[in-house]
Parts: C-alpha cells; structure tokens; sequence
C-alpha cells in the first residue's frame, strides 16, 4: 500500500535519535510557552528559528512543529488548573476544566485533555497522510493565475475567520503585502524602498519582522498592566477515567475531532476557532447541557479535541500548497525557505523523507506529550511561578541574539526594534497583527504570480476569470467576504467570538 | 458639523492613509508600467491605493459607527522605552564590548521597566544569562562574535 510505504519512510525519520530528540525538545519547549501566559507560540518559534539554522531541514522542522502542538497542550493545563489560559486555544477549556478542578477532579480534567488531544492528533496526522498527496497533484497543475486567486482566497478567509473589524483586518493585509516589497524587485533588479541600505536589498527579515510584532510588542502590552500572579495549585490526584467518564468524553471527542480537523484546513481557522467552536456544539447537542460551566467533563473533551486536530491539519495547506493559513504557518513557511526548501506541492515528491518525516513526528510527538504531560505538571505548576519581570527581560535578551544570528548583523536587532513599535502602535489603535504577518510572507509570491499570469495572459486580466479553477477559488474569496458582510452573519459572528 | 464616534478608528484609518501615500512617495520612481509588463512600482502603487479605499472605508466607518465602550488604555512610557531601546543599544555595543557585557547590560537595563523588578534580582539574571548566552551562542552555536570585545581591557579580543 503507498500510503503504508510512505508512512514506513516517514518513521525511518521520525525516529532516528536525532529527530526524536528535537521533536521531544520541541515538545517540552512548546508545553512550557504553552503554560506560560504572556508568551505565545508565534514570538517563540521566531525566536528559536535562528538556532534551527544549523540543523538539518528535517530537524529544524520537527522540532518547530512540536513547539506549535506542545502549546496547545501546555495551554490546556493551566488552564484546568488555575483558570489561566496560556493560549487563546484554550480560553474554553478554562470554562469547564477549571470547575471540575475544583470539584476535586482535577486529574480527571488533565486526564481527558490529553487523551482526547492525543486521539484527535492521531486522527489529524492520519488524515493530513490521506488528504495531502492527492491536494499536492492537484496543485501541481495550478499556473500562475491559478495561484495567485487561491492566496487571494487564503488571504481573505483568514481575515474572515478571525475576529474584529473586517476593514482593519483587510487593512493590515494589504500593509504587510506592501512590507514584502521591500528589497530588491526580483523581475527587474531594481531596488524597492531600501533607501540605499544594503542589508535592505534582500528585503526586511520575516523573522526580525515576526519577533518586533508578535514578541517584543507582546511584551509592551504586558509591562503596561502588569500584576504579579499568586498560584496555588492543590496535588493533584486521580488520573484515572471512571468507565462513566469513558462513556461520556467519547461522543465530544469524536465530534471535537471532526470539527476540528474541518476548521483546521480552513485558512485563519486553526486551533482557537476550533476549540471555540466545537465548545459551542457540545453545548446545544450534549445531553448533559446543564452541568456545562459547572465542571462537565464534555466541556473539556470538545475543545481539547478540537484544539488540537486544528493544530494538526492547519499543516495541510502550509505543506501542499505552501499557503500558510495563520501566523505560526507563516513562521513555518519562512523557516522552510530559509532551510532552502520551496514550500509548496513540490515538497512531497522532492523531498519524501522531509514531508513523511514530519507527519510522523507528529504522531510520535503527540504520544510523547501524553506521556511527558501528566507525571510532569508538577513541574509545568511550578514554571507559573517564574515571575514576569525575571521572564521577559530573557525574553528580550533571546529575541536580541536571535535577530542577530540571522545574518550574523545587528541591523535586523533594529529591524526588530522598529518592528516593535509598529506592532505596539498598530495594537494601540486595535489593529490585529496577524494578518500583516500573513501578507507579509506572501507578497513576494502574490506579486510574482500576478506578473507571471499577466505576462503570459499579454495583460488580460481575465486571465484570473477564464480558467475554471481560479474562477472558482475567487468565486469562493468573493462569497465568504460577502458573507461576512452580510448583516445577520456578522452579528452571530461577533457573539460567536465574544461568548 | 460631522461628530467623531469612534476616535481609535478614525486614527487608524488615517494613518493607513498615510502609510499608503509614504510608499507612494518613496516609490515615485519607480517604474510603474502597465498591466502587461508590470514594472518594479506597479505592485505596491496598486496595493497603495487599495489600502488608501480601505483606510478611508475605516474613516467613514469611525464617523458613523460608535464605538464600544472599552477601558482606556495605560501608557507605560519608561517601560516603552526600555524595551524599544533596549535592543537598539543591544546592537550599538555589541561588536564593540562583545557579548557578555552587552548582554547583561541589555537584560539590567530592560529589566527595569518592570514595576516589580529590584536591583539584585536584575542584576543575578543578567550574570546568569550572560553566562549561558555565552556558553550557547559563542561556544556550541559558534555565532561570530566573542564573549568580550575590543572596548574591554585584557579580556577583550577582536
């Protein structure tokens, strides 16, 4: 069977020492921002992203996507325990898992958030192994206006799906695909906006970019209202599911599981839109709906699922068509090109042992999690109480080397800096950041395939509506927009978003 | 008289409107072209005035919609400076005074922008990551540069 070869070929990478070894690094990395609230995945997988420079592709990526799904479950233990989110992923689990901890279940909360994580991640990673050759060979036979109407399309879905002002969303779009001009024209040679920098001729640095704006202005935001956390967890006890436990997480997990797996690929989705939204449908479908907000053990399946295959099958775009679909895709998209690795449906068949290997780390990760997670909360409690103004100047400090090691030059520590204020202005006046990102890393690639389509089309832009399959793709771009707009939509959206 | 409802927005939109108008001034010469051989400009003056509509769709949306009523914000300014400057002075010293040094400058200089932080709380952490800073990036990661520069006297090497 193919699917059984490549998976055989996945493990011989997945489990070489080495990469075990950077996908357990990666893990316990990912669980500790996870727990850390005020650290999230994307500042830290751009701040670790230049250490990866040494390592093989295979390595470097392993280990960066064991950071992105070890948060998902970090997030959920604190969560559980101490009523503290560390990630938006796991903002509702907080709701129920919170409850039941202090009914005295904790154990049992941790318990189901695990296994239902690990069963959805085995499903996801399962799922990812079917659904991206034949996603790929179909890519393959996309041209250049084919392309680019299905960025157009990523581009816009991600705006749609996420919260807040539509306008603003598109608007910081459009500014990061005009960041992405910055450099040297690849077409004609000529410099763009570099004001005879030289270390701007190729262009403003993802990762520095990517650092100012998420890390350095997520630690402004931070200073700016700060307070000392007091954490007091009791021991916990009873890992063990009840048979009646058993019976009652399975529905919610499969259910989390599908939904999930669904919202993942769903560029702007992922794991929080997942796991608000598979919370949501246990609550109208669950026969035990009262008992929701009170401790029931479903409230904390659901979204745990969910959150988790999201993370997982967010990878599919990112791997098959080299679309990034959220922020720390983007990071993974960037990492790929630095490792000189063109993303995109070419990864499969040039580089087999690279795309197997990660899928099947990510299952191997996935155990590892369930096996790292619950003897080590101890020491996931005990991280909490790492006081901020110890955490954030390391922060800095990482961040600062990091944007030096790039290019082994200080001007993307200044790139870093001056990102940091534009992020922390643009969060001043209530502007997402992540959308920038996102435009950020497909300008060049948006612009290349726009002049490509319309040099081979002679400047016709019905190019983009005379092939079927754009037409279609911006079709799809155009409805989703309108139904954003639509009045009726948008007001659920927005209690959707606020419940 | 138009009335303001939504101040935050109405700035937001104005400076989208002057982001997109800075990059097509600084761009003025470059080549636009025309849709059949697009020159290096045609790109981002397009995106330029596509984010110009948009700044000005959130400007008129700031007159007609209200806004929701949400906390004022706290501004930190000592903290915004620190963190902002930190690293800038980060890069100024770092070939100079090496990495040790300027690490733990930076980390007991940010340090401070906390409201919390105390001298010798800053000051172990700043040892303590200079040391492994060092350890990692000068001796596993061999990034080029060393651990004291040419400014520091004996130890220092270029």
């Amino acid at each position: 069977m193919d699917l059984f070869s490549n998976l055989m070929l996945g493990a011989s990478t997945a489990f070489l020492p080495m990469n075990l070894f950077y996908g357990f690094i990666g893990c316990l990395l990912g669980t500790a921002i996870g727990v850390l609230p005020g650290l999230g995945p994307t500042a830290t997988i751009a701040m670790l992203l230049p250490i990866t420079f040494g390592l093989p592709p295979e390595s470097a990526l392993i280990m960066l996507a064991g950071i992105f799904y070890g948060a998902q479950y970090g997030g959920s233990t604190t969560a559980i325990l101490i009523n503290l989110p560390g990630e938006s992923s796991s903002v509702v689990t907080a709701i129920d898992g919170y409850q039941m901890a202090r009914n005295g279940r904790a154990g049992a909360a941790l318990a189901t958030a695990a296994l239902g994580s690990f069963f959805a991640g085995t499903v996801a990673t399962i799922l990812l192994a079917m659904a991206a050759p034949p996603l790929a060979a179909v890519a393959l036979n996309f041209g250049p206006a084919e392309y680019f109407s299905l960025m157009v399309l990523g581009l816009v879905a991600s705006v749609a799906l996420a919260s807040g002002s539509l306008p603003k969303a598109m608007a910081m779009i459009v500014f990061g695909l005009m960041l992405g001009t910055v450099g040297t024209d690849v077409e004609s040679g000529t410099p763009r906006y570099v004001f005879d920098i030289p270390e701007l001729y190729d262009g403003l640095n993802f990762v520095a970019v990517s650092m100012g704006i998420f890390g350095i202005c997520e630690i402004l935001r931070n200073l700016e209202n700060e307070q000392e956390r007091s954490v007091s967890v009791k021991r916990v006890t009873g890992l063990m599911l009840t048979k009646d436990d058993v019976k009652r997480i399975i529905g919610p997990v499969l259910r989390g599981t599908a939904l999930g797996s669904f919202l993942g690929v769903l560029p702007g989705g992922g794991a929080m839109l997942a796991s608000f939204a598979s919370y949501a449908m246990e609550k109208r479908l669950s026969p035990n709906r009262a008992e929701f907000g009170k401790g029931a053990i479903e409230g904390v399946a659901a979204p745990e699922s969910a959150n988790n295959a999201g993370a997982q099958t967010s990878f599919i775009p990112m791997l098959t068509l080299g679309i990034p679909g959220n922020p720390v895709m983007a990071l993974m998209v960037g990492a790929m090109i630095l490792q000189g690795i063109t993303p995109g449906p070419n990864v499969i068949s040039d580089e087999p042992a690279l795309f197997w290997g990660m899928i099947v780390s990510m299952w191997s990760g996935n155990l590892m999690l369930v096996i790292l997670n619950l003897p080590l909360i101890g020491l996931w409690v005990r991280m909490l109480t790492v006081p901020y103004h110890l955490l954030f100047p390391a922060i800095i400090g990482f961040c600062c080397i990091g944007a030096y090691s790039i290019n082994n030059s200080v001007f993307d520590v200044f790139v870093m800096s001056g990102f940091g204020v534009v992020g922390f202005i643009l969060s001043k006046l209530r502007f997402e950041p992540a959308p920038l990102l996102l435009g950020f890393i497909l300008g060049p690639m948006l612009e290349e395939n726009l002049r490509r389509a319309m040099l081979i089309s002679q400047g016709d832009p019905t190019v983009f509506v005379r092939s079927p399959l754009s037409l279609s793709l911006l079709l799809f771009a155009a409805v989703v927009l309108a139904l954003v707009l639509a009045p009726g939509i948008s007001r659920k959206r927005e209690e959707a978003f606020t419940e | 008289m138009l009335k303001i409802k939504n101040g935050r927005d109405f700035i937001g939109g104005l400076t989208m409107i002057c982001v997109a108008l800075l990059f097509i001034w600084f761009g003025r010469e470059l080549t636009v072209g025309n849709s059949f051989q697009m020159g290096p400009g045609y790109f981002p003056v397009m995106l330029s005035i596509l984010l110009i509509a948009i700044g000005a769709l959130i400007v008129v949306q700031s007159v007609v919609v209200h806004a929701e009523e949400s906390e004022p914000d706290m501004w930190n300014w000592t903290a915004f400076a620190l963190v902002i400057l930190g690293p800038v002075g980060f890069g100024l010293v770092l070939s100079g005074l090496g990495l040790a040094p300027t690490m733990f400058l930076l980390i007991v200089g940010v340090a401070a922008a906390s409201r919390y932080a105390n001298w010798r709380h800053s000051i172990l952490l700043g040892l303590f990551l200079s040391v492994c800073s060092v350890l990692l990036f000068t001796r596993l990661l061999a990034l080029p540069v060393s651990a004291f520069g040419p400014w520091v006297p004996f130890l220092g090497s270029v």
